[in-house]
């Protein structure tokens, strides 16, 4: 834990194969691919949104599609009324972040238990759903923008240089852009992690009591965590938004929450890498799920996230690494080489 | 001894009519505490008296039913948790509060950062580990450690954050015969700088370590005295020291 | 005049539907602590048991009263066995995983029907209040969401396994000493809560229709009502209906459906900070 984070040849690993793929990517790959992949991009921002909020922070959010969404339509209304999409990438940040404050004042300082916690994250993104849901009429619109009810709102623009409006990116450019949003954001997350808020942050997910006995307060903390990854759950909306160049009520659908809790529940909760492996691994097998007819994506995601509660409470990524670790074990000590099993890292 | 100081009224507890009730159950009944600075003091009483629940109303982790907590004169009642120990208390709970997921080094440091830049917590954490003995330990994961080691992780925490005033909630429980002789010494030793306030039951800790001493009895103020006269209470004895005291004498 | 009595009515109706909604999942809550997020799907499955089953002949009736909570409840112990036990003690996971199958049951059933909206007749004609008309069926959702409420009363109240049960809520351990089994007590709430979710959802269905995804439509009052009441099931769900019923009804009037289900939520939020454990965590503490 307390190895410095430029000491972690993880942590390098990782911020080179990030940002490899983001200059080599579009050279080496076809653009159809690279297409793709910048959805699974846009996915794995949101994923660590949750990753850090539960991994490391202990609180477990059923709501992340509400700030998700929020932030779509934030950066959906914003650009098409400005024109322009610098601000409205920053406001796809600050505005879900502000939200996230009220609410978690709301949670954290009423000290809910985490049963009401997750219902009322959840029942959050509900209500969320059912509003966007009933703003088909003209008289629901945002400085001019009709927000279209369950039609959505079509011809969100594309990322453009900024202070350039008719600038816009790209699919490559896009695609390294929001590869390089991806590496900063875990960059930042790991920075924030090994910084003493974050231990303090584990440590009040370790034991609320023994942190409040230490001085800290825990409400607050636990806000400012919950905010953080309501922003950056925002900003992943909005990059959904511009990717798609149109954004629905399914931006606050509870299976966008799902998606988002089985992600991290595979990847292991309490690292930020295996969520975004969560990404991929379940987005290429609804791809396959998909070509199945008589399966739809509700019932698969449904068995998953049974089979990940009652199979492998401690998620894929971390069973396999045990795993390996086992069996490393094992044969070391089969050839008489011996030691101990040691603790899996937790923090990648 | 803290009757021979001379007293300038400043106490840096005290509680007026602190009473706590759960329902039907009176658990502190009606206390009137009071602590001079730097002074150390043994709370004695059988299981269910109610100091635990003294403690928690103490710390802001109850919220009493009825009654004042001044903490160096200021009143503290109804503050959070927080607010309170950033005050200058720190407590250590009857069940070990520890971080168990984490090293026994980022526990102890957790703690001296709250008061000390970065930089001196690290020298703070570490020497606090050293004083407790557990250096030996510094990089194992607390959730792997025996009881008595527990206790001490959690009680270099409280000493790391150099507190004016510390409570030690059966701090000896579990350990080991050299582990409570460390322990022992710690306590004396933080008695020089702080004052505190020990909840115990095993008498030959309370023997190494105590002067002057409060019995609880069902929430109340049974009886304050030194400890020898304690010992020789009978009535005291009747309610709670009987037995053991037979045993250790 | 007439307009006051048809509020005043609208307002029972809004508390008597929120009652409806919740009362089984606030069994389940206020005896296991557990909160089945796929409660909205249970209702569905009441709703689809009743055009099942009236498609296949069987009187609406018998239909609503008898077969949904029958076949519901029967899911309910189905699932309590197979999920809900191996997550004991396990809140957060029995959260996640009542969510699984809570997407498991939407995809399931519109595979089977299809995503498309089966009604159900409605049951009697409407009366005239004045000027106003009204369904007579409100008045039958209010003469249920009473009967429930007081039934559950009777139960708790009235019989040895209302006894179990209240021993049981209050300290789970002692109750284990004290010979009482408690797995089969989770089994058989779990089963009556699921029965009387059921029997809500047939209730609700001729209002509402029913189509897969209705749950998600409906939960989210289910749960606001359950937690800003707390753990005591009559009580805590009476007093929070009553509540939020009138709120949400007041809002709609005033504003709009939309926001009705919002003003709830804040509402809940606000409680909920000044009560974290629901009505019943603070007041009416020894309450049913």
């Amino acid at each position: 834990m307390e190895k410095s984070l430029t000491r972690d040849p993880g942590f390098w690993i990782m911020v080179s194969i990030g940002l490899a793929l983001m200059i080599l990517g579009p050279i080496l790959i076809d653009m159809f691919t690279i297409m793709q992949i910048t959805q699974y991009v846009v996915l794995s921002v949101f994923a660590l949104s949750l990753a850090y909020i539960w991994g490391f922070g202990g609180i477990l959010s059923f709501g992340q599609a509400a700030f998700f969404g929020l932030g779509a339509y934030t950066f959906a209304v914003s650009s098409i009324g400005m024109g322009d999409t610098t601000v409205p990438l920053l406001l796809s940040f600050a505005v879900p972040a502000a939200f996230g404050v009220a609410l978690g004042y709301f949670m954290f300082y009423g000290k809910l238990s985490d049963v009401y916690l997750g219902v009322v994250t959840m029942v959050v993104t509900l209500i969320f759903w059912k509003l966007a849901n009933h703003t088909a009429g003209p008289e629901y619109s945002i400085a001019g923008v009709r927000l279209g009810g369950f039609n959505g709102i079509p011809s969100i623009p594309t990322i453009n240089i900024p202070g350039q409006p008719d600038a816009w990116l790209d699919p490559a450019q896009l695609f390294r852009f929001f590869m390089a949003v991806l590496v900063i954001v875990y960059v930042a997350l790991r920075i924030l992690i090994a910084s003493d808020f974050g231990r303090i942050s584990i440590g009040i997910r370790e034991n609320e009591v023994r942190a409040s006995l230490l001085g800290y307060d825990i409400r607050r903390h636990k806000v400012i965590v919950f905010a953080i990854g309501s922003g950056i759950a925002g900003l992943s909306g909005a990059m959904w938004a511009t990717y798609q160049s149109f954004i629905d009520p399914n931006a606050f659908s509870m299976e966008m929450s799902a998606k988002a809790l089985i992600w991290v529940m595979a990847g292991g909760v309490g690292t930020l890498l295996g969520p975004i492996l969560g990404v991929i691994g379940l987005q290429w097998l609804t791809l396959q799920m998909g070509m199945v007819d008589f399966l739809n994506s509700l019932v698969v995601l449904g068995a998953i996230m049974m089979v990940l509660v009652l199979a492998l409470p401690k998620g894929l990524v971390p069973t396999f690494k045990s795993l390996a670790v086992a069996g490393w074990t094992l044969w070391r000590r089969g050839r008489g080489v011996g030691g101990r099993v040691k603790k899996v890292a937790s923090d990648d | 001894m803290t009757d021979a100081t001379r007293d300038d009224g400043y106490r840096i507890l005290r509680t007026r009519g602190l009473t706590m009730r759960f329902g039907g159950v009176t658990a502190v009944d009606n206390v009137d505490f009071d602590l001079r600075d730097g002074e150390l003091r043994c709370l004695l009483g059988p299981n269910g008296a109610g100091k635990s629940t003294f403690f928690k109303c103490l710390t802001g982790q109850l919220v009493p039913s009825e009654g004042q907590v001044l903490l160096k004169e200021q009143p503290v009642t109804g503050l959070n948790t927080h607010e309170i120990v950033n005050m200058g208390v720190g407590i250590k709970t009857q069940v070990p509060n520890v971080f168990d997921g984490i090293t026994v080094y980022e526990n102890v440091r957790l703690s001296a950062r709250r008061k000390h830049t970065a930089r001196i917590a690290r020298d703070v954490a570490e020497a606090t580990i050293e004083k407790c003995g557990i250096r030996h330990l510094i990089r194992r994961e607390v959730g792997q450690l025996a009881h008595g080691q527990r206790q001490l992780v959690e009680l270099a925490m409280v000493l790391a954050a150099s507190p004016d005033l510390i409570l030690l909630d059966e701090p000896a429980a579990g350990m080991t015969g050299d582990e409570r002789d460390r322990l022992a010494q710690l306590v004396l030793e933080a008695a020089r700088t702080a004052a505190v306030i020990v909840v115990e039951h095993d008498m030959q800790f309370i023997r190494q370590i105590a002067r002057f001493v409060t019995v609880f009895n069902r929430g109340a103020i049974f009886r304050e005295a030194m400890i020898d006269d304690i010992m020789r209470d009978r009535a005291v004895q009747e309610i709670y020291l009987g037995k053991q005291a037979d045993a250790a004498a | 005049m007439d307009y006051a009595i048809v509020v005043a009515l609208e307002m029972v109706r809004a508390v008597a539907w929120l009652v409806l909604l919740a009362a089984g999942l606030a069994i389940i809550f206020g005896m296991m602590r557990v909160i089945n997020f796929a409660h909205g799907e249970f209702l569905m499955l009441g709703g689809y048991t009743v055009v099942v089953s009236t498609g296949a002949g069987v009187n609406e009736w018998v239909a609503i009263l008898l077969l949904a909570p029958l076949v519901v409840g029967l899911f309910g112990v189905v699932v309590e066995r197979l999920v809900i036990r191996q997550l004991y003690g396990r809140m957060l996971d029995s959260l996640l995983a009542t969510w699984g199958l809570s997407m498991l049951m939407i995809g399931g059933v519109t595979l089977i029907f299809g995503n498309t909206v089966q009604g159900v007749a409605t049951p009697f004609g409407g009366v005239r209040i004045g000027t106003y008309q009204m369904p007579i069926y409100n008045f039958v959702l209010i003469f249920f969401a009473a009967a429930i409420l007081l039934a559950v009363w009777a139960v708790l109240k009235f019989t040895r396994a209302g006894l179990i049960a209240r021993a049981t809520m209050q300290n789970p351990n002692m109750a284990e000493t004290l010979g009482i089994r408690t797995t089969l007590v989770y089994m058989a709430t779990f089963g009556i809560g699921s029965a009387v979710t059921g029997l809500a959802g047939g209730l609700l269905a001729p209002v509402t229709g029913v189509v897969p995804a209705m749950g998600a439509s409906l939960v989210g009052q289910s749960f606001i009502t359950v937690i800003t009441g707390g753990a005591a099931v009559i009580t805590g769900t009476l007093s929070s209906a009553t509540i939020l019923g009138t709120i949400s009804q007041g809002t709609t009037f005033w504003a709009g459906p939309v926001y009705g289900d919002a003003a709830l939520l804040v509402v809940a939020l606000i409680l909920l900070r000044i009560l974290p454990q629901g009505i019943t965590g603070r007041i009416f503490k020894r309450a049913l």
